[in-house]
């Protein structure tokens, strides 16, 4: 439909009817619609700038009164790179983040696979056991954990406190039970007829999976993969507990560990931080983002 | 290209459901048998357990000299069309037709040369590199011919898989599926609940009804010779007319009395049905062909008594024939599978109890208007008898 707009001008003939005035039907028609999405931009863009701006602060405050700090510099970013030990913590956060990711997407959807095509016994059970663990408070958890834990870094110190591969393993199976009931839900959606189609063309249950079924539910691996990457990036309580050295601190918890001394005083380097950590999760979300598109099984059926 | 044998095969869903029950068939090499019966007969559930995606209860499943029954589908050696057509949307048409060849390691030359074989056949050459969503109806149903046919299987099996198209295109493609099966020569079953499908293209029909086989046979035999009243109501478009008569003796004669008119039974009827002498002064369900009916007026010297007499109470002018309707003063037949027929046909519910509504086909040189008194003569050697209790035919 065109908008008002883009009309052609009257040429006088009577017969042509014009839907609305000039300015009043266009903002009628379009313009509001600029106006909301100007307010939703300056809300969520507002608390940005002030990060920004502290940022670039060199006096390491928050509650500098100008919006463009006098003598702004990235003094903080240095201070970031060379006095602390943020490099280690990036890295430890992008490892772990990128690992759960990728690893969840993979258990989850197997999961999701299993439950969406198979029907044996114990499946019910299983779907709704999954969920309930899930309802299990965090707090709770916490403290379950961290005598597990205890143990483990005894025994076998490798996956115990302070170590990357014991943060992914919890973060794992902390993910696992909503990415499977999401996949599910995105796994139910594609005709069974496919698989069966495949069955009889040949094909093996892991040639259905990786060459039929995975290429179909792109976008739900490509959402469950920003979300685990996200969750475990910001992840804080857990990561808290569990890392306590400093070479093992995730960047959450480094960062915490900035400003819960003494306040005010290094928010500065703080913000700086927070800005670099979210690079690659939006450079992430740019790289995935043309994954989530729908329509993807158009016209494999007919009915 | 096998035979198939199905010997008393049975399925039991999970829920306890009898889907299929005791169902025998010996399907020969190259045959095109079309298995056929009102919807949730058990249909689908058959040719599935053929396919190896549904499991077989009890009985056993013969494909060539080969028992298959625990066999997984891919090892089965056969290709099946889906009703839906299932087509991997991912996947350009070549891709989708080649797709079980490439699973199956076949040598590269080898699948070009069958899918270019296959896509003339079906004149998808074009289309080759397109996206299932990019095509039509028709075309879809072509690719998953195609993808059946690069296999070279042994048995092709396809459910319903015109159902989705328009009348017209139906027409055309069930001409050609009955072209290329019989230019390939591989057994094939074909399910359907179509009739008018079942008479045109199978070498032989299976009529199903609640899971249990009613005839099988030639569909001209079927269409001729049906086992029950189920076989004679499902087969034939439109379906065969029926009502309830009295068997009288008339000296050594026996005579039928449908309605108000006694129609005579000739010899060569009678001895062709010895046992409708046991029903004499009794019950019997009379079937009539419509195209054993005809317009009195038309017929040099048709038997005085060999006529029904009624108002017309419809004409379709199909221009090789009318159709004529009318009620006839004879009860209605109701059994089990009438109902069932009246309920998958979704016809309406005739007036009177006891009036039966006809469908005659006259020749179209037949004046007859709505609302005129008709003669209609009607062909005494080509009537059905059947039992109205057990609904089996009398013969
Ligand atoms: N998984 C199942 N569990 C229980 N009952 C089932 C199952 N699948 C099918 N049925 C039942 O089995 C019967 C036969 O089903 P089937 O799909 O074979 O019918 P059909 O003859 O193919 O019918 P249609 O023409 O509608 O496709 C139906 O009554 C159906 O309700
Ligand atoms: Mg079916």
């Amino acid at each position: 439909m065109a908008a008002t707009d883009t009309l052609p001008a009257t040429t006088g003939d009577e017969t042509v009817v014009r839907l609305g005035g000039a300015q009043g039907g266009w903002f009628r028609q379009v313009g509001w619609r600029h106006l909301v999405g100007l307010l939703a931009l300056a809300f969520s863009l507002f608390p940005i700038l002030f990060v920004v701006s502290a940022a670039v602060n060199p006096l390491g405050t928050l509650s500098s009164s100008e919006l463009v700090p006098t003598g702004a510099s990235f003094e903080n970013f240095r201070k970031l790179f060379v006095d602390t030990a943020f490099p280690t913590w990036f890295l430890n956060s992008m490892v772990i983040g990128l690992l759960a990711a990728a690893l969840s997407m993979f258990v989850s959807a197997c999961a999701a696979f299993a439950f969406s095509r198979y029907r044996f016994r114990g499946r019910r059970a299983g779907l709704l056991g999954i969920l309930l663990v899930q309802m299990f408070p965090q707090f709770l958890l916490i403290v379950a954990l961290y005598i597990m834990f205890a143990y483990v870094s005894d025994l076998w110190p490798a996956v115990g406190f302070n170590t990357r591969t014991g943060l992914l393993l919890l973060y794992l199976g902390g993910a696992l039970g909503t990415n499977t009931w999401l996949m599910k839900g995105f796994f139910d959606t594609i005709p069974k007829d496919l698989d069966e189609s495949a069955k009889v063309d040949g094909a093996t249950h892991a040639q259905v999976f990786f060459g039929l079924i995975l290429p179909l539910v792109t976008p739900i691996l490509a959402v469950t993969g920003l979300l685990g990457f996200i969750s475990a990036v910001n992840e804080f309580l857990i990561a808290s507990v569990f890392l306590t050295d400093d070479d093992a601190k995730t960047a959450a918890v480094g960062l915490y560990g900035l400003v819960s001394e003494e306040r005010n005083n290094n928010f500065g380097v703080f913000a700086a931080g927070a800005l670099v950590l979210a690079v690659p999760t939006v450079a992430l979300f740019q790289f995935l983002q043309r994954y989530i598109v729908g329509g993807l099984t158009a016209g494999a059926v007919k009915g | 290209m096998a035979e198939v044998i199905l010997d008393r095969v049975n399925k039991q869903y999970e829920n306890g459901f009898h889907a299929v029950k005791d169902l025998d068939l010996d399907i020969a090499d190259g045959e095109f048998l079309v298995l056929v019966g009102p919807s949730g007969c058990g249909k689908s559930t058959a040719l599935r357990m053929v396919a190896g995606l549904e499991d077989i209860t009890s009985g056993t499943l013969k494909i060539g000299d080969r028992v298959v029954n625990t066999l997984s589908p891919r090892d089965r050696d056969i290709a099946m069309v889906f009703q839906s057509y299932a087509l991997y949307p991912h996947m350009t048409v070549a891709d989708n037709i080649s797709y079980g060849l490439k699973i199956r390691r076949m040598e590269k030359a080898e699948i070009d040369r069958r899918v270019k074989k296959a896509a003339e056949m079906l004149e998808l050459g074009a289309l080759l590199d397109r996206r299932p969503k990019q095509l039509s109806g028709g075309q879809r149903q072509r690719v998953a011919m195609g993808r059946a046919i690069v296999r070279e299987p042994q048995v092709f099996l396809m459910d319903e898989p015109l159902s989705n198209l328009d009348a017209k295109l139906r027409v055309q493609m069930r001409a050609e599926i009955a072209q290329v099966q019989h230019d390939l020569n591989v057994t094939t079953i074909y399910v359907t609940h179509d009739q008018t499908e079942a008479m045109t293209m199978g070498d032989r029909v299976a009529l199903m009804k609640a899971g249990v086989l009613q005839q099988v046979g030639n569909p001209q035999f079927l269409y001729d010779n049906p086992d029950n009243i189920f076989v004679a109501g499902f087969i034939g478009s439109p379906p065969m007319n029926m009502a309830l008569a009295q068997v009288e003796r008339d000296g050594d004669d026996l005579v039928v009395v449908l309605g108000r008119s006694r129609l005579p039974l000739p010899a060569a009827a009678r001895s062709e049905r010895p046992g409708l002498d046991a029903y004499a002064g009794r019950q019997v369900a009379v079937g009539i062909r419509s195209e054993d009916m005809e317009d009195a007026r038309l017929v040099r010297g048709a038997d005085e008594r060999s006529r029904l007499r009624a108002t017309v109470s419809l004409i379709e002018a199909l221009g090789s024939q009318i159709m004529v309707h009318f009620l006839l003063d004879a009860p209605r037949v109701v059994t089990e599978d009438t109902k069932l027929l009246d309920k998958d046909a979704h016809a309406e519910e005739a007036p009177k109890h006891d009036a039966t509504k006809f469908v005659a086909s006259f020749a179209p040189r037949s004046r007859v208007r709505a609302g005129d008194e008709v003669e209609v003569v009607v062909d005494t050697e080509r009537m059905h008898f059947f039992d109205p209790t057990t609904g089996d035919a009398i013969r």
